[in-house]
């Protein structure tokens, strides 16, 4: 009963399930998103997971419940899973998905981290460290962090392409990376080096990150026109060709005469010019322009860190035009004033929850991007309406370990419990392209799931488990 | 006339306005979860205020019929202690052309309407204890105030000491440790009268290497002083020694990003019951950043009665003001924050902040 | 054989201990006590941190503590680590009373490197920017909390420098502004003079209390005889100074002080003047040219001079541990320039401890001293050989045992 069961189970289970955004696969990377095939491996370990509050995701909650685990995947959640012979039992208080970090800075060499001189063409994955500080790495898997949005260049202006990787200690460098080509990450008027900087800098940068779209969207539009033109000129050659063949021997005549022509006049012989010939050329390759056109055409998401209210309501107003642009806003001090049009647009917000003296919170003197930092900015971009993300500020490696803590921080100044779950595991997943893989405790993803003593934000719980790609990365014996 | 008093405490019930002036004014505040402090936890616990100090806190608290009444759903605790801050002195904490300035006060420095203190309030946090900066080798005395009505709990509290490298200048005396032993053991030895006689008064040594905290506890054993230590990252290495010259212990503050060491060394000086405080230092941190450091320190391994103790009556015994804040019961202070959820998580906010017996905070305004 | 086996038997404690006891047994090869015998095959047996035998042993049990050579652990009087500006107190120039004891870092990750090297105990002085700069203290190198240094014996030598270097940032009184540094000595001649000013107060003292003075109860200790007075003088002229200073003080009835010269160079070059005043030396390392602080020349052969005229003496690293400088090579390069054995262990064991009075623990390896031993893969001093274990106080700091992790 139970293995038929299963072998339904096994049957039905579609490849790809439950992708709520399917990532376009782009001409940059080899790799696409990383389907392989369930491999038949030796050990086959099937894990079943139990607990007593198995949250689905936020908002959807099955009690006493359990999933089942087999090469990396989820083939089975449900009240009713009961575990096959041979299997890894784990149970514990909580179980849900492993918390995403979508603004982090952790893994990258400390000089690709804080370089200033990245452009849209630099891709954050080359400057991933997979050997630094992996006590850090433990502790990070240890709070719960599953997957994170590594970005360098985050103070440039362009800060290049980022990746959604695993700080997964046992995985092989080129597995860890989820996705290659994540998002492209841009930031306008934040203080750069130790000069701030007055409002017309900034709106001229921001001019300049708009100049720059556009001009990647010309570069599309000659892109697709090259196309066309290429495809049109292949036609009019065929159509040419079959002309010239139909008249080939009187064609060939003609020719031969001329030339005796001009030989007896002793002039140039001209060879026929057709127009066919000239091919249409294509635009000059720009890598910079390739990169940012894949964001104008919705392909690539754009994280923009920007705070002030001018900044905001003129890219919120210059981003209009351009159609199928997905638009992230990290950082967002001042967003209420504009929360209305984030709303009304669906553009996330990735906020960095964390209170703010004069002094950061690890210490370091306070950019001077803005003057205030509410730490209930999350709560009341929420209650606007607007997509809410959590994320740990992308300012130093250690801080993507403290984001559940922050996020919990959040909570206490009004945000939604739900929501504050929501924006650590669906939302940034979704954002991120990866929701088909990861985020959410379903059939068919991965199995990025951590299994808890108690409320997954709380401060007084205790991690039990950690299970990464189906391996078990921490184990509690308490 | 029994029906007029039925109907006016049934009015009574509820959110009812409070008085906003301090003084004689009883009423009760009825909570599901009452923390008397000392790990002491009451379901369904009273707490009866009258004027401006706690009558009675318990289970089965004889209320008398009238008294105006609060409910809450969740925990009352008492207030919340900070160490370290510097809120509302202006920057004006250190003297440091003279290097021993024992007697200088900081309370005479004080401005109680600073905002960094509403701030702290607001957090949760009703009691305040401001140090010297470490420039100075005798700093002076510590002043350990409330966040609300300005009210001074001590106006001579810890003496400060400092045996950081930031005591010494190259161009006044002491320039180096060993002129700054020698004057304070001078300074500490009987009848000199420079520095208050160590046997009454408590001192905050500030220590932030191992060596410095060496050298505190020498001062310590030597001169039998009492008091605690600040500033030191690394103290856990030394907890035993700690623990048997019984000395309490500052720790943090801690923010992201903060060395796991650091926070080894917190759990350690736990294992060791060495009483430990909270530094908060106002306001350059934010006030959220005091629970944040509790917080680190407990998914370090911290035990949560250690921190829950550092973070009210410990504090308040290393502070010296025991018998006014730092628990719930007959006879103390009526500081006390009604929470939305257990303090000690960070998800939990204050709804409402009482000092003095006053409601000063709300949340929401 | 069989009766050697049963002995050995007898002997040989089995167990494998970790790392954290204090009692253990050494084989050794060759043990050399540094008091006046060499052992051939013998077991030193360690109980509780302190030397309860040296007999004669078979062989090692295997996984035991085994060396090719055992000496006493080494005694550096000039470990100069702590070196920087705030070692010593500046407000003053005579500052005998200060103690280095306050300023010591003995949580330093340096100590452990000194600890490896075979250097078991130290004197730490306060550095020499001063005339006379305070109280040294010996300490153990390891066997605090987390592996830092340890206080073996505080007060055991009142530190001065003649020289140029006490005078460093004093400035005359005119043509700037006053601060704490506008003050004599400027020269070579101040500084000696307020060497001579502090003795002769210092002893006027003991008839008038009137005319005590912070420090002069150890000054007084020091004219007494009781504790050395330790003078840094690397060239010719200020070890002549030193030296007269000790006889004008003996020769004025101001007492009879024990000196003791650190970083004597060019002692080499007056040894007379040494013999009669019956004064101390401690070398610095050697130099491969010849050149070490304060542009003076050291030969060498100094060390095998000195010795054959009797004048005690000690050896110094100045807390250098690389393979080429250590207190070991010092040793060895005193030997190379014809200084032997036995004077070069004496050199750098029991003489420093004697100096120092801390000659009842530590120094040699008798019964009832600190078990501080320095375990040798071959011939102590020689180049080709390698300090392989370390203990202090019966504790192991560095483990010869072939794959044993170093604790960090």
């Amino acid at each position: 009963m139970l293995s038929l069961a299963l072998g339904l189970a096994l049957g039905l289970v579609p490849r790809a399930a439950l992708a709520s955004s399917t990532p376009v696969p782009s001409p940059l990377s080899s790799a696409g998103p990383q389907e392989s095939a369930p491999q038949e491996d030796a050990e086959g370990e099937v894990l079943w997971i139990h607990a007593q509050r198995l949250i689905v995701r936020p908002g959807e909650e099955l009690s006493n419940a359990a999933l089942l685990v087999r090469d990396g995947r989820i083939i089975a959640v449900g009240s009713d899973v009961v575990a096959p012979e041979g299997a890894r039992e784990i149970t514990g208080e909580v179980a849900c998905a492993g918390f995403i970090d979508p603004w982090s800075v952790f893994g990258l060499e400390p000089e690709a981290a804080g370089d200033e001189r990245t452009n849209a063409a630099t891709r954050s994955v080359d400057g991933i460290d997979p050997y630094l500080d992996p006590r850090l790495r433990q502790q990070l898997v240890e709070a719960g962090i599953t997957a994170y949005r590594l970005q360098a260049g985050t103070r440039a202006r362009l800060g290049g392409v980022g990746a959604c990787v695993r700080p997964h200690p046992g995985l092989p460098p080129d597995e860890a990376v989820l996705l290659e080509n994540c998002c492209v990450a841009a930031s306008v008027g934040i203080t750069r080096g130790e000069r701030g900087q007055d409002v017309f800098d900034r709106l001229a940068e921001l001019d300049r990150l708009l100049g720059a779209l556009s001009d990647a969207q010309s570069y599309l539009q000659d892109q697709i026109e090259y196309r066309y033109e290429l495809e049109e000129w292949q036609k009019a050659i065929t159509a040419k060709e079959k002309e010239l063949e139909e008249g080939f021997k009187k064609a060939q005549k003609d020719r031969e005469k001329e030339q005796q022509e001009a030989k007896e006049k002793d002039k140039e012989f001209k060879e026929k010019k057709y127009k066919e010939d000239r091919r249409p050329k294509p635009p000059r390759y720009d890598a910079e322009k390739e990169v940012l056109a894949r964001c104008v055409s919705g392909e690539l998401p754009l994280v923009v860190e920007v705070h002030r209210v001018a900044e905001l309501r003129g890219l919120l107003e210059g981003t209009q035009s351009f159609g199928r642009l997905r638009l992230v806003i990290a950082g967002a001090t001042e967003a209420l004033a504009v929360a209305e049009d984030l709303a009304e647009r669906r553009i996330p917000v990735i906020v960095w929850p964390a209170p703010q003296g004069r002094l950061l919170l690890n210490g370091s003197a306070r950019p001077l991007e803005y003057s205030e930092a509410d730490p209930a900015l999350a709560s009341r971009l929420e209650e606007a309406g607007v997509e809410v993300l959590l994320g740990s500020g992308g300012a130093f490696p250690s801080g993507t370990r403290e984001l559940p803590l922050l996020a919990a921080l959040a909570v206490g100044y009004g945000l939604d419990r739900e929501a504050a779950l929501a924006a650590l595991t669906t939302r940034p997943a979704r954002v991120l392209d990866v929701a088909d893989r990861i985020g959410s405790l379903e059939r068919g993803k991965q199995a990025d799931v951590l299994v808890l003593s108690g409320d997954p934000l709380a401060t007084t719980t205790r991690v039990l488990y950690v299970v990464c790609a189906g391996d078990i990365v921490v184990e509690r014996k308490e | 006339m029994t029906q007029a008093l039925l109907w006016a405490s049934l009015a009574a019930l509820g959110a009812s306005p409070l008085p906003l002036a301090r003084g004689a004014d009883t009423f009760a505040v009825h909570a599901a979860e009452l923390w008397l402090g000392d790990g002491q936890r009451i379901e369904d616990g009273v707490l009866l205020v009258e004027g401006g100090r706690i009558k009675a806190a318990g289970r089965g608290v004889d209320v008398p019929l009238g008294t105006p009444r609060i409910e809450h759903d969740s925990v009352i605790s008492a207030g919340l202690i900070a160490f370290d801050c510097a809120v509302g002195l202006d920057g004006e904490t250190s003297e440091p052309k003279r290097s021993v300035l024992a007697t200088g006060r900081l309370i005479d420095a004080f401005d109680a309407s600073a905002e960094g203190v509403a701030a702290a309030l607001s957090e949760g946090i009703t009691t305040l204890v401001l140090t010297p900066a470490p420039t100075t080798l005798a700093g002076g005395r510590c002043a350990v105030v409330k966040t609300a009505h300005g009210t001074v709990l001590s106006a001579e509290g810890l003496l400060a000491l400092s045996l950081s490298e930031e005591a010494l200048d190259p161009n006044r005396y002491p320039t180096s440790p060993s002129g700054a032993m020698t004057e304070l053991e001078r300074l500490l030895g009987a009848g000199q009268g420079a520095l208050p006689a160590a046997a009454r008064v408590a001192v905050l040594i500030e220590a932030p290497t191992r060596d410095d905290v060496r050298r505190a506890l020498g001062l310590a054993e030597r001169h039998g002083l009492r008091g605690a230590l600040s500033g030191s990252r690394r103290a856990g290495e030394l907890a035993e020694a700690i623990a048997a010259a019984q000395l309490a212990v500052v720790v943090g503050p801690f923010a992201s990003g903060v060395a796991q060491r650091e926070l080894d060394s917190v759990v350690a000086l736990g294992r060791a019951r060495v009483p430990l405080a909270f530094a908060l230092e106002l306001p350059t941190r934010h006030p959220a950043g005091l629970r944040l450091s509790a917080s680190l320190c407990l998914r370090a391994g911290l035990d949560p009665a250690a921190a829950w103790s550092a973070l009210t009556s410990g504090a308040a015994a290393v502070a010296g003001v025991q018998t006014r804040v730092g628990r719930l019961e007959r006879g103390l202070d009526a500081d006390f924050v009604l929470w939305s959820g257990n303090p000690l998580d960070l998800s939990s906010r204050p709804v409402a902040v009482f000092v003095d017996g006053v409601r000063a905070h709300q949340r929401g305004e | 054989m069989i009766l050697g086996l049963i002995l050995s038997s007898l002997l040989a404690p089995v167990a494998v201990q970790e790392l954290e006891g204090n009692s253990w047994s050494v084989w050794a090869d060759r043990v050399y006590t540094a008091a006046g015998d060499l052992l051939e095959g013998a077991v030193i047996r360690v109980e509780e941190g302190k030397i309860a035998a040296v007999a004669p042993g078979g062989s090692a049990p295997a996984g035991a503590l085994r060396a090719a050579a055992v000496t006493p652990g080494m005694v550096d009087l000039s470990v100069r680590l702590l070196s920087g500006w705030t070692g010593v107190e500046h407000a003053r120039e005579v500052n005998a009373g200060m103690r280095a004891s306050d300023a010591v870092e003995l949580f330093d990750e340096r100590w452990k490197a000194v600890a490896r090297s075979g250097v078991t105990t130290a004197l730490v002085n306060p550095p020499d920017f001063n005339v006379i700069g305070g109280l040294g203290l010996a300490v153990k190198t390891a066997g605090g909390p987390d592996g830092a240094a340890r206080e073996l014996a505080p007060e055991r030598v009142v530190r001065g420098a003649m020289g140029a270097q006490p005078s460093t940032r004093n400035h005359p009184a005119f043509g700037r502004p006053e601060d704490l540094y506008s003050r004599r000595p400027t020269t070579r001649m101040g500084v000696e003079w307020e060497h001579r000013a502090a003795f002769y107060d210092a002893a006027a003292s003991r008839a008038d209390a009137q005319r005590a003075f912070p420090g002069s109860p150890e000054l007084l200790r020091v004219l007494d005889g009781e504790l050395p007075f330790m003078v840094q003088a690397w060239t010719t002229q200020d070890i002549r100074t030193a030296v007269f200073l000790k006889e004008e003080i003996e020769r004025e009835g101001l007492g009879r002080p024990r000196f003791v010269i650190d970083a004597a160079a060019e002692a080499w070059r007056e040894p007379q003047l040494l013999v009669r005043s019956g004064v101390a030396v401690v070398l610095p390392p050697f130099a491969p040219l010849g050149r070490t602080g304060e542009d003076a020349f050291m030969t060498i052969g100094s060390a095998k001079l000195l010795s054959d005229l009797g004048v005690p003496l000690a050896l110094s690293a100045h807390g250098n541990t690389s393979a080429g400088n250590s207190l070991c090579r010092q040793a060895g390069w005193a030997m190379r320039g014809g200084l032997s054995f036995a004077a070069a262990l004496a050199a750098v064991t029991i003489t420093p401890a004697r100096l120092i009075g801390v000659d009842e623990r530590v120094g040699s390896l008798e019964v009832g001293k600190d078990a501080d031993l320095v375990l040798w893969s071959g011939e102590p001093f020689e180049a080709s050989s390698a300090v392989i274990g370390v203990l202090i106080d019966g504790r192991i700091v560095l483990d010869p045992r072939a794959g044993a992790e170093q604790a960090d």
